[in-house]
């Protein structure tokens, strides 16, 4: 079980989040400026926060006790939402930076599952922005993370390929047998993926129930 | 002429590949880190772009004195005085070229996005790992500036190495000092010939600088 319970201020926002899940996917969706990027951001320790967090029965965050484990540490598969990417290096070295022994085998299942095999010897500059996102969510899975923590990952993908995707990156989060929190506003990524919908506003969770629940409840209306 | 030419140049090159190594750490601290004690060690380092170079030659030579620390550690080391010496130089023309070298440095690294920095933290890259694989590679251009500028300013120093170095023939006479001397002494011929080598080296020098900042940093976009 995976426990998060923390607060944070900054600038106007107010975030305060307690939630528990297991090994499974939730996408946050709210309105802009209702904290979702900031939640994920203190999941990576890009933010300071207080409070406790602990993923994969290790302690990540544990105020009263003073301990906080950085980012460098926490093993995490970020994916911002712009791609990120190093305008000198190529695609694959990109989805391989900083690891120096990788797995072969693992890497070429990411890069077809998310079609991003034949963009590898491609620069940042040679990509479309869709091609580009897709060579950052190769990156993030690529180290095997103990978490994926995902900003609007399919939000420059053609709708086509977006399916495909969907499905890929269930599949590739399966494999990994690990959390996976992903901020998006398209409706269909939440009845797809997510075995929970975190709805946000004002730095709060408003809701923390199963997808189904969700939309019986939306279907209802 | 052609001796001071040549200490000139092996004290220029010396410096700048020095500085290279001193002011990496500098310009990395004073780009990213906030600690207490920032603005004393920014004003330190600028310190030599107003102080007359008399002034700090004076310091440095009651810095390598032979009965001051610095000055009598030297000695039992290397058996010979570190005043009127070329290391002795070396180390006035270091402090008298320090912001040279750290500012462009400091200004380059500034402007690494936040983001690519925090994409080497999600991969677990040290300090190290992320000045070598992220912040260096964008930071070219600054580097060969900060090179440039310490090599020319140091072709350029009179008052320091006068102070620090006494004009010894063939051992601390610099290019600047014996056009100095040529003038005093009425030696018209070789004084223009000097004065018109120093004048392209800095020239040489100022146009790679000018050259480097006129392409954007980013490699490879």
């Amino acid at each position: 079980m995976n426990h998060i319970c923390i607060t944070t201020k900054l600038g106007s926002l107010h975030l305060d989040v307690q939630a528990e899940f297991t090994h499974e996917v939730i996408v946050i969706s709210g309105e802009n400026g209702a904290g979702k990027t900031t939640l994920l951001r203190c999941l990576a320790g890009l933010e300071d926060c207080q409070g406790q967090l602990q993923i994969a029965g290790d302690v990540w965050l544990d105020s009263a006790a003073g301990f906080v484990k950085s980012t460098e540490q926490r093993n995490i598969g970020f994916v911002w939402s712009d791609a990120v990417l190093l305008p000198w290096l190529d695609a694959q070295a990109n989805i391989t930076l900083g690891v120096n022994h990788g797995d072969a085998a693992w890497f070429n299942q990411v890069c077809e599952a998310l079609e991003v095999s034949p963009l590898l010897k491609r620069k940042p500059a040679m990509l479309s922005t869709g091609e580009a996102q897709r060579v950052s969510l190769a990156r993030a899975l690529y180290i095997k993370p103990s978490l994926l923590l995902l900003d609007e990952p399919f939000s420059a993908q053609a709708p086509d390929i977006r399916l495909r995707l969907r499905q890929a990156l269930k599949d590739l989060q399966q494999t990994l047998d690990i959390p996976m929190l992903m901020v998006s506003h398209d409706t269909e990524d939440a009845k797809v993926l997510a075995q929970q919908h975190w709805r946000m506003r004002e730095g709060k969770l408003m809701n923390s129930v199963t997808s189904t629940k969700v939309f019986a409840t939306d279907a209802r209306r | 002429m052609v001796d001071a030419l040549i200490i000139s140049l092996q004290l220029a090159l010396t410096t700048s590949l020095l500085l290279l190594l001193i002011a990496l750490p500098l310009a990395y601290v004073l780009a990213f880190k906030s600690f207490r004690g920032r603005t004393a060690l920014e004003v330190l380092v600028a310190l030599p772009l107003v102080l007359p170079p008399t002034v700090l030659g004076y310091y440095v030579l009651l810095m390598i004195a032979p009965d001051s620390w610095l000055g009598s550690a030297w000695a039992s080391v290397f058996d010979s005085s570190l005043a009127f010496s070329f290391s002795g130089m070396v180390l006035a023309s270091l402090l008298y070229s320090l912001p040279f070298a750290v500012q462009p440095m400091q200004q380059a690294f500034r402007a690494v996005p936040k983001s690519w920095l925090e994409l080497g933290k999600t991969r677990g890259m040290n300090i190290k790992q992320t000045l070598r694989h992220i912040i260096l590679p964008v930071s070219k251009g600054g580097v060969l500036v900060a090179a440039a500028l310490s090599f020319a300013h140091t072709m350029g120093e009179f008052g320091v190495v006068l102070m620090v170095g006494g004009s010894i023939p063939g051992e601390t006479k610099v290019a600047s000092i014996a056009l100095f001397e040529l003038v005093e002494m009425q030696q018209q011929q070789e004084a223009a010939q000097l004065a018109l080598i120093l004048l392209a080296v800095s020239f040489l020098m100022l146009s790679v600088v000018y050259s480097i900042n006129r392409k954007p940093l980013v490699i490879g976009s």
